[in-house]
């Protein structure tokens, strides 16, 4: 079949073709800005319709009610509150496994589950092995990251210290529940899967065990919709007071559920800035280019207004360019947006251990991001276009004037006597048009901004480890009790083989009121003399806690609404409950969490007594550590032990991961974009300088010298754009880490020279890649076309 | 030149280039008739006006005063609207370095015109006039100068003009290669009565008009008949 194209529209075809390599560029710019939005919207989207789906498909609780002991009729009671809806009662409690190849003890949480029936609430996904047999008291379920982490699975034994007792149990399957997508220990702030573990095990037995048989310590409570949780939390602990209600809390508050929507906040949030500024740059990008191209067209639209073609049909055949242009790049984006998009979804899947993955893209982020592109693609085409289209015919179609050297700059470079003429030529023609050189050095910002922002991302997380490891706990081995103890502990742990310092790790449990609202939050408590534990603020600073009063997070002290100067009212919820009000003497910007930090004597003596220890940092000889858990094992008051070494590798692997797999792309994202920019800007100078070029070769001029001209000019206005980049990169980079982080973390900015360095050489190397191309179009300079035509 | 219908009807025309001390006065004054179907030779150094001129008759450039009627039309007073329609449906234009689209073959550059005119020639019929329908699918690379200007030629007058301006149209030729495409202008304007202006710089040529217009210094020197019009292919330089 023949297609019976038009002349105008064959051009369009030829051009294109002929522009083939610059075109292949510009798709490369456009697909990274596309796909960057495609990709994250598809991701993010993906992930919280798989949590969702996950927290629904598995009837995760609403509230969670915890106890010391109620009676199995009281479930019947909760039942009947209004806006309740299932029920589930169950019994959770410490113990510590010991477990071969592990050198300390691990920290344990056992839930017990029904035997007759599946969980009301909470269920699981079995995901190796089998049920436990009823008959068997000793079997159990494993999670299945512990399992994996502490090289345990199904058929294997493991020894546990449970309420004083020693027990062989027996793992029969392992497991996932959508309370555990964080597995975090008490006493920790990162998961880490090797150090904590969960078992499920047969109601009856856990019972029998801890002596509870009839009995349960934590109710779980999925609510209606409509239902008001505060009103169903209040009459809980009013309907558990007597049975010790420790506080229900509802799913938000839940530890696994607080990471995961941060880390899915934090996620969002390098979603929600980093892809619109990267479509942003990508648009403006090829706007830039495609307005150079048509300036360089304007003999040819002078052509075509001299043999009387009408402003809309020279409009639309440009469109038609800039569209077919564009197309490209929109696929190829939507095309690696959505299989990156995916693909990285399942990676966070098997990060998070998400039974399955709900994929969700999105037509409307699709659409959205081509409506701006092409929006602004066309809009650059119709400002190109009207320019030349101010001219008449005949200024359109000359060959442009002679540029006006007479300003004084340009004197200037005349009478440096030092300047030969190549360089003349260049620094005249980066002069001449100081506005374009200017957007070819902004695009080249642009993108190294976009790469110092993606890269940086990194060091944030390097800092925030370096705080919390080096400057904040600096404790080699962190023990927590099972149960609160007084100073004797610590005598005791100072007697443990390598110990040679031991600080205690005492938290009041209190309810917290100030000018606005209440919050659930521990008074933590410091000293100056601190040497192991010491209170870091964001910047890495040493904070001494204040004599008096209390030093307040930051992120507490907007929940409360109180400021310096204000007093909080603490009601202590354990011990004698004292109640008394506090002075806020400073707040604190505060990587970790939302503590207040007090004086460990002044609080002593608010309470008119000691408080007691809820575990010990310990200092130890490196050397003798294994030595210290094969000890501490043995001691049953421990519930816990974490080396500060692995939990610093965890945390590693933690964030690095999430934010890691993210940033990874982005920066190929932000990659692509440099080379693209730096490519555009090349071939742009090529096409508007080749027929100087050519004639310059005419009269005698090698290709080297030819190539210094306009190599020469491109490097100058890369070098220009290069500190513009840096500064742009480190204000985006300030930025995203001040609106990161939510209520567990603060994310510090730590964008280090290393990574800067590693930008700039980034843009040299697509600088000089660039060169190579341009100079093998260079050697190839049609010498005959340009005696032929006009100059 | 005679007074009886002409073409065009030229009146005080002035055109200056810039503002102030910079200020190039490019035409000062011209008054002139063209009759229809004339074969018009403009002859003038460098930088006396006559490209100005006859850009600013084809509707490239506006006048800064006087006026210019075609036919019943006052280009002067026309819009850049009005100028394209003009354009578009009454003149053809032939340029000295031709001006053909470089990615499009010789049929396409003259389609390019065709398409936009409302009575044209078929392209293969307007190459054949100009001698090179045997180079039809050839792109503008691919083609001799005189060749690539024949096209241009071609691609002017497809559309039927009422005028077609030539500006230096042999000025990048060697004399054998020009006599070639000034028999191609010759013929059109017997065959299709199309009223030609043509710019040189070779008096030589001016043999083959039917008026002569030498300019000088912005104004016009002389306009004088020539009784004895030449063939071109009689010519020599």
């Amino acid at each position: 079949m023949v297609i019976d194209l038009s002349p105008l529209d064959r051009k369009v075809l030829r051009d294109l073709w002929r522009m083939r390599s610059q075109a292949f560029a510009i798709a490369l710019v456009i697909a990274a800005g596309v796909g960057m939005v495609v990709m994250s919207v598809g991701m993010m989207r993906s992930l919280d319709a798989t949590r969702e789906a996950y927290y629904d498909r598995y009837r995760f609780a609403d509230i969670f009610a915890p106890a010391k002991r109620a009676p199995k009729n009281v479930l019947d009671e909760i039942k009947n509150l209004p806006g309740v809806g299932p029920v589930e009662g169950r019994i959770t409690a410490g113990a510590t496994l010991d477990i071969a190849g592990i050198a300390e003890p691990i920290t344990t949480r056992i839930h017990s589950i029904p035997m007759a029936r599946e969980p009301r609430l909470n269920a699981l996904v079995l995901r190796s092995g089998r049920w436990p047999d009823p008959a068997r008291p000793d079997e159990v379920l494993a999670s299945e990251k512990f399992a994996e982490a502490a090289r345990i699975g199904p058929g294997d034994g493991v020894d546990a210290l449970l309420y004083g007792k020693r027990q062989h149990l027996r793992v029969v399957g392992t497991v996932l529940s959508p309370e555990y997508i964080y597995a975090i220990g008490p006493g920790q702030i990162f998961p880490d899967n090797r150090r904590f573990g969960v078992l499920w095990m047969g109601e009856e037995h856990l019972a029998a065990s801890l002596d509870l048989t009839d009995s349960f310590n934590e109710a779980l409570v999925r609510i209606d919709r409509s239902a008001d949780a505060t009103d169903v939390i209040r009459r809980l602990d009013s309907l558990l007071a007597r049975y010790g209600g420790a506080g229900a809390y509802r799913r938000s508050e839940q530890i696994s559920d607080r990471y995961v929507t941060n880390e899915l906040a934090e996620l969002q949030t390098m979603t929600r800035i980093l892809p619109p500024i990267f479509l942003g740059v990508a648009a403006f990008l090829i706007n830039m280019v495609l307005s150079r191209l048509i300036d360089a067209e304007h003999e040819v639209i002078g052509l075509l207004m001299a043999f009387g073609y009408r402003g809309n049909a020279i409009m639309l055949h440009y469109a038609k360019i800039a569209v077919a242009l564009s197309v490209p790049g929109l696929g190829l984006g939507i095309l690696l947006g959505s299989l990156l998009g995916r693909g990285i979804a399942s990676i966070y899947q098997e990060f998070f251990v998400f039974p399955f993955l709900t994929y969700r893209a999105g037509l409307d982020a699709y659409a959205l991001a081509c409506t701006v592109t092409l929006v602004v693609v066309l809009l650059g085409v119709f400002q190109s276009v009207r320019r030349v289209r101010r001219m008449t015919p005949v200024e359109a179609m000359r060959p442009p004037l002679p540029p006006d050297y007479a300003g004084g700059v340009a004197r200037l470079i005349g009478k440096m006597r030092i300047l030969d003429e190549p360089t003349r030529i260049i620094l005249r023609g980066i002069l001449r048009r100081p506005f374009r050189s200017g957007l070819g050095a902004l695009g080249v910002a642009a993108a190294l901004g976009l790469y110092i922002t993606s890269a940086g991302s990194r060091d944030n997380v390097a800092k925030l480890i370096e705080i919390l490891f080096d400057q904040s706990n600096r404790a080699d081995v962190m023990v927590t009790f099972a149960e609160p103890r007084d100073q004797r502990a610590l005598f005791e742990l100072q007697r443990a083989p390598g110990v040679w310092r031991v600080e205690p790790i005492r938290t009041i449990g209190a309810k917290l009121t100030g000018n606005r609202r209440s919050k659930s939050e521990g008074l933590t408590t410091a000293s100056a003399g601190s040497d192991l534990n010491r209170v870091v603020d964001i910047d890495g600073a040493i904070i001494d806690p204040p004599a008096r009063g209390v030093l307040v997070s930051e992120g507490l002290s907007n929940e409360l609404g109180v400021t310096r100067g204000d007093t909080i009212e603490v009601q202590v919820t354990e011990g004698n409950r004292a109640r008394f009000s506090l002075l806020v003497a400073d707040t604190i910007e505060s990587a970790v969490g939302s503590p207040a930090y007090v004086d460990d004597a002044m609080i002593a003596a608010q309470l008119h007594q000691v408080p007691l220890l809820s575990g010990a940092y310990l200092g130890v000889d490196v050397a003798r550590v294994d030595e210290l858990c094969r000890y501490l094992k043995a001691v049953p008051i421990v519930a816990g032990v974490s080396l500060r070494a692995a939990s610093r590798n965890g945390i590693e692997a933690t964030i690095g991961e999430t934010l890691g797999i993210v940033t990874l792309f982005n920066t190929g994202f932000s990659a692509l974009i440099v080379f693209g920019v730096i490519y555009n800007n090349a071939r742009i100078s090529l096409a508007e300088r080749s027929r100087d070029l050519a004639s310059l070769r005419v009269l005698g001029y090698r290709r080297s010298e030819v190539s210094y001209i306009l190599l020469g000019e491109l490097a100058i206005i890369s070098i220009i754009g290069l500190p513009v980049g840096v500064v742009l990169g480190y204000f985006i980079s300030h930025y995203i880490s001040s609106v990161l982080g939510g209520d567990l973390f603060t994310v510090p900015f730590g964008l280090t020279q290393a990574t800067v360095a590693q930008a700039v050489l980034m843009v040299l190397l697509a600088a000089a890649i660039t060169a190579l191309f341009v100079r093998r179009r260079l050697d190839r300079l049609d010498l005959v076309a340009v005696l032929k035509s006009w100059d | 030149m005679p007074a009886a219908q002409p073409l065009y009807r030229i009146e005080g025309l002035t055109k200056t280039y810039g503002e102030g001390d910079t200020a190039v006065q490019a035409l000062r004054g011209v008054e002139l008739d063209i009759p229809q179907s004339a074969m018009v030779v403009l002859l003038g150094p460098s930088g006396s006006g006559k490209s100005t001129f006859l850009n600013i008759v084809g509707g490239l450039d506006q006048a800064t005063s006087g006026h210019v009627h075609f036919e019943d039309v006052e280009l002067t007073g026309l819009t850049d609207h009005g100028l394209t329609e003009y354009r578009r449906h009454h003149v053809g234009f032939v340029f000295q370095f031709y001006n053909l689209v470089a990615s499009l073959t010789a049929r396409e550059n003259v389609a390019l015109i065709t398409e936009i005119a409302d009575e044209p020639m078929e392209p293969a019929e307007a190459l054949a006039l100009v001698g090179l329908e045997a180079r039809i699918d050839h792109f503008p690379t691919q083609l001799s100068g005189g060749e690539q200007q024949r096209v241009a030629i071609a691609r002017a007058i497809a559309k039927r003009p009422k005028v077609l301006l030539c500006d230096e149209p042999t000025g990048a030729l060697d004399s054998q290669t020009g006599v070639r495409v000034l028999e191609a202008l010759d013929a059109v304007n017997r065959e299709l009565g199309t009223t030609t202006l043509l710019i040189t710089h070779n008096a030589v040529i001016a043999e083959m008009a039917d008026h002569v217009l030498r300019f000088a210094d912005g104004q016009l020197a002389s306009s004088s008949p020539n009784p004895k019009r030449r063939h071109p292919g009689d010519m020599t330089w």
